[in-house]
């Protein structure tokens, strides 16, 4: 067995795609290892959204391969995936919005195949603070709970790797400051990787462990935080020299 | 609701209803019998906007094709009345089923044109076939001598016949409360609520929902029973486009966020057609004004309305619950 | 005979032509599936009726229209433009419960019995088809099926609103924030689609007779025309018309089951596999 892909939970190689002349990603390589946080930070428009549908499988790879704790699943399509523990949020909220809190979160848990889905939806509750919301509709949620509920929603079945597209877009400061305590939490008690794209410098410089550049679908930089807010063409192609 | 609550409402409504079917006019046991069976039809078409979050124009294909499934039954003499009932209802649901895997995936008013003109056609299938179903003039059922070991002539009566109507709409809206109560109503609802989440969670999306399109189907054929038990007629009419339309409008006046909603719809259409004295000539304006109204206003319709003040009543954060979730 | 069943089928293919526009305009502008058409359509006999009672056919031509477009715009107005952000089934229903008042309307003002219209005296004449005599009212319809859907297509193509009306039915917020006032223009197309409606009205009382059932004789064709022709598609809905007026005319006479089932069996493909026009991409 290679101990080195072990490691990494993900692992995207040269991951391409083209379609009608555009190419949106091309020859991009990531890879996240397990508890880590892994931030993807780079223009609108640059292919990050792209990228994270090529590796949950919502978009097909035109070249490259996606691996999950070794195991290659480029074939897999998203359902598949997700069994395989790599879940997602999406960019836009994506709740239930007729449908009670618990309702929802322990009804995904069930169809994850968890064995007692109620009290999986419960500790996932509790952990991202929506107990006493549990029989509340989610459509009287506030912006920022709903945000927190489409990322419990992501979290049943406790996937191994959790991708967050621009999970803190739309929140306050404060509900942002929230919400990256969550993500550190969850990697720390719950041994969940992240790979999230965001805008937020603050956060994403904050909390990563690992930050990788983005600018017209290819990698610009990737590295610790500091040597990546350090690198020069990074500070002229996205943060501007003031950074 | 709580298995406690539910079996309160139940049991008070079976009593409302014997205690209406004792006490009130033949007229008025006539008017009602009618708006009942309406209400079991509408009940049905608001299934499938609640559950689904489709609207149909052609359910009445449903309450005229039991009609006339279980008077051709009866005709050919091969069975029982009682098990032509529920052979007629086995086979419209199963035809509903396998009618729903192929139309549920239409989206947005495609599906409703589409109901639309699947209805039209068996409309003018039954008018044209004189030989089968009567044509245009419509055939009558051959109710036996007993049914179910009730004399016909004690069925008839109208006291009889408004409490077996009445109590096959509590029956109906108990088992669909007990039914959406489970597994299958989250699941159609995660269905309803976000068709491209459900997938991705793992939901199959297509079986729940023909499941409840045909679950609408068999409710709406209840009532073609009902009727064609009320009336021992069906007639080409019970078809027609019109006649879903009008369903429709008791489940959007009515409302359908609640499975009784349009059952108040059905109560409110009747009343609007017959006992509005001098203004009755002009019902189908009132209907029409009331049904803009409620559009524009009261998007969850008069059950809407009063849930709200129920729930404003109540402690608030039960909200939910209360409204039949 | 074949002649006379041919013609007929033009006849009532005109006529949908008409109406169909119509339908096909308030769609494309504001998505909306007018169910009220129908009656619209009735309304506007009915009114021409009375005009031409009073004076003659030739003003209520023009008239009924007019009083129609009047009303079109009143619905865009304080209808279609309020309820825009709705999701499109609550604005069918509303069209619905409008066809309710309107036929309502109808019965309380002109009762329930049938009328017939007399064709103006200049057309009332026969001519001579082909070896066979028609009626030259008929031919009128034709010519005028024929310059509505000729009109129509030469307005939206080349000029400057029909511009506007083809981009706002594309992607009315992009039209409207090139300062077009998307307003005024639906106002002016649901106007017009109705003035159609009326038209139609008008110009098939003389050789249908008046009757409050009128509507829903011809709403299911017009739905049945609209979705076979696809969707905003108004040379579409020219072709569909002519077909559905044949098959109406020659299946009447020859085939006359088939003939009804068949528009309907043609909707229901088209719907099953293609219903992309329907699906309310504007949301």
């Amino acid at each position: 067995m290679d101990t080195s892909s072990n490691e990494l939970v993900l692992d995207a190689q040269d991951v391409a795609i083209h379609y009608g002349g555009v190419k949106a990603v091309d020859g991009v390589s990531l890879s996240l290892k397990k508890g880590q946080i892994h931030g993807l930070i780079g223009p609108n428009g640059a292919g990050k959204s792209t990228v994270i549908d090529a590796i949950t499988g919502r978009r097909r790879l035109t070249r490259g391969k996606v691996s999950l704790a070794g195991v290659d699943v480029t074939d897999l399509g998203p359902t598949e995936r997700r069994q395989r523990g790599l879940s997602r949020s999406f960019q836009r909220t994506s709740i239930f919005e007729q449908m009670l809190v618990r309702q929802q979160v322990e009804l995904a848990s069930y169809k994850m195949g968890v064995a007692n889905s109620g009290a999986d939806a419960d500790a996932i509750l509790q952990e991202l603070d929506l107990m006493h919301l549990s029989h509340a509709v989610a459509a009287d949620l506030g912006y920022g709970e709903q945000r927190r509920l489409d990322l419990a929603l992501a979290l049943v079945g406790r996937p191994a790797v959790l991708l967050l597209d621009e999970p803190m877009a739309g929140l306050s400061v404060k509900e942002s400051h929230d919400l990256a305590k969550h993500l550190q939490a969850l990697t720390s008690r719950w041994d969940v990787s992240v790979l999230l794209v965001e805008h937020d410098m603050d956060v994403v410089f904050g909390i990563s462990d690992v930050v990788t550049v983005f600018e017209l679908g290819r990698v610009i930089a990737s590295g610790a935080p500091a040597a990546v807010r350090a690198d020069p063409r990074v500070r002229t192609a996205y943060l501007g020299s003031a950074a | 609701m709580t298995l406690q609550r539910i079996s309160i409402t139940t049991l008070v409504a079976l009593a409302l209803g014997a205690t209406v079917a004792m006490g009130v006019s033949s007229n008025l046991l006539s008017l009602l019998t009618q708006a009942v069976v309406y209400a079991v039809f509408a009940i049905g078409v608001g299934l499938l906007l609640r559950q689904n979050g489709m609207v149909s124009f052609g359910h009445a294909l449903f309450f005229g094709f039991s009609g006339y499934l279980v008077g051709i039954l009866l005709q050919m003499k091969v069975m029982p009345a009682e098990l032509a009932m529920l052979v007629t209802l086995l086979a419209l649901t199963v035809m509903a089923f396998l009618m729903g895997l192929v139309i549920v995936r239409v989206p947005g008013i495609a599906f409703g044109m589409l109901t639309l003109a699947i209805g039209q056609m068996f409309f003018l299938t039954a008018s044209r076939s004189r030989g089968l179903t009567g044509g245009a003039d419509g055939m009558s059922i051959d109710w036996p001598a007993t049914l179910f070991g009730v004399a016909q002539s004690q069925l008839l009566k109208p006291g009889t016949m408004f409490l077996i109507c009445w109590v096959t709409l509590i029956v109906v809206l108990l088992l669909l409360t007990l039914l959406l109560n489970t597994r299958f109503g989250s699941i159609t609802e995660a269905v309803r609520d976000n068709e491209e989440r459900a997938r991705f969670i793992g939901i199959r999306t297509l079986l729940p929902r023909a499941a409840v399109y045909a679950l609408s189907a068999c409710v709406t054929g209840i009532a073609g029973l009902l009727s064609a038990l009320n009336t021992g007629f069906v007639s080409p009419e019970n078809l027609h486009w019109s006649l879903s339309g009008v369903a429709l409008m008791m489940v959007v006046v009515g409302g359908h966020k609640v499975l009784w909603g349009p059952a108040v719809g059905a109560v409110v259409y009747f009343l609007a057609k017959d006992i509005l004295g001098s203004y009755a000539n002009h019902w189908m304006a009132i209907f029409g004004i009331a049904l803009i109204t409620v559009i524009v206003y009261s998007p969850s319709g008069i059950a809407g309305v009063l849930a709200k003040w129920v729930q404003g009543k109540n402690a608030p954060g039960t909200l939910s619950k209360t409204l039949g979730h | 005979m074949l002649t006379i069943n041919l013609f007929n089928g033009l006849v009532y293919g005109a006529l949908l032509i008409i109406m169909c526009s119509g339908l096909a305009l308030i769609y494309g502008l504001r998505r909306v599936v007018n169910f009220a058409h129908g009656s619209l359509y009735m309304l506007g006999a009915y009114i021409g009726y009375s005009i031409a009672g009073a004076t003659n056919f030739w003003v209520a031509l023009v008239a009924a229209p007019a009083i129609m477009a009047v009303l079109g715009v009143l619905l865009d107005r304080y209808g279609f433009r309020l309820l825009q952000d709705r999701d499109p089934l609550s604005v069918v229903l509303v069209t619905f419960g409008l066809l309710l008042v309107i036929e309502d309307f109808v019965l309380t003002i002109w009762g329930k019995n049938n009328f017939s219209m007399s064709v103006p005296a200049a057309l009332n004449t026969s001519v001579d088809l082909l070896g066979t005599p028609v009626p030259a009212y008929r031919i009128a319809v034709i010519v005028v099926g024929a310059l509505v859907a000729i009109g129509l297509s030469l307005w939206l193509r080349y000029s400057k609103i029909g511009l506007f009306v083809r981009a706002a039915s594309t992607d009315p917020t992009t039209t409207a924030m090139q300062g077009v006032n998307t307003d005024v223009l639906s106002a002016g197309v649901v106007g017009l689609g109705t003035a159609l409606a009326g038209l139609a009205g008008v110009v098939a009382a003389p050789f249908l007779s008046l009757s409050p059932s009128m509507s829903s004789d011809v709403i299911i064709d017009s739905f049945v025309v609209v979705v076979i022709g696809g969707l905003g598609s108004l040379a579409g809905a020219f072709v569909a018309a002519m077909v559905l007026g044949m098959i109406q005319a020659l299946g009447a006479v020859y085939l006359p089951d088939a003939a009804a089932l068949l528009p309907f069996a043609l909707m229901v493909a088209i719907l099953i596999w293609k219903p992309a026009g329907f699906a309310g991409s504007r949301t």
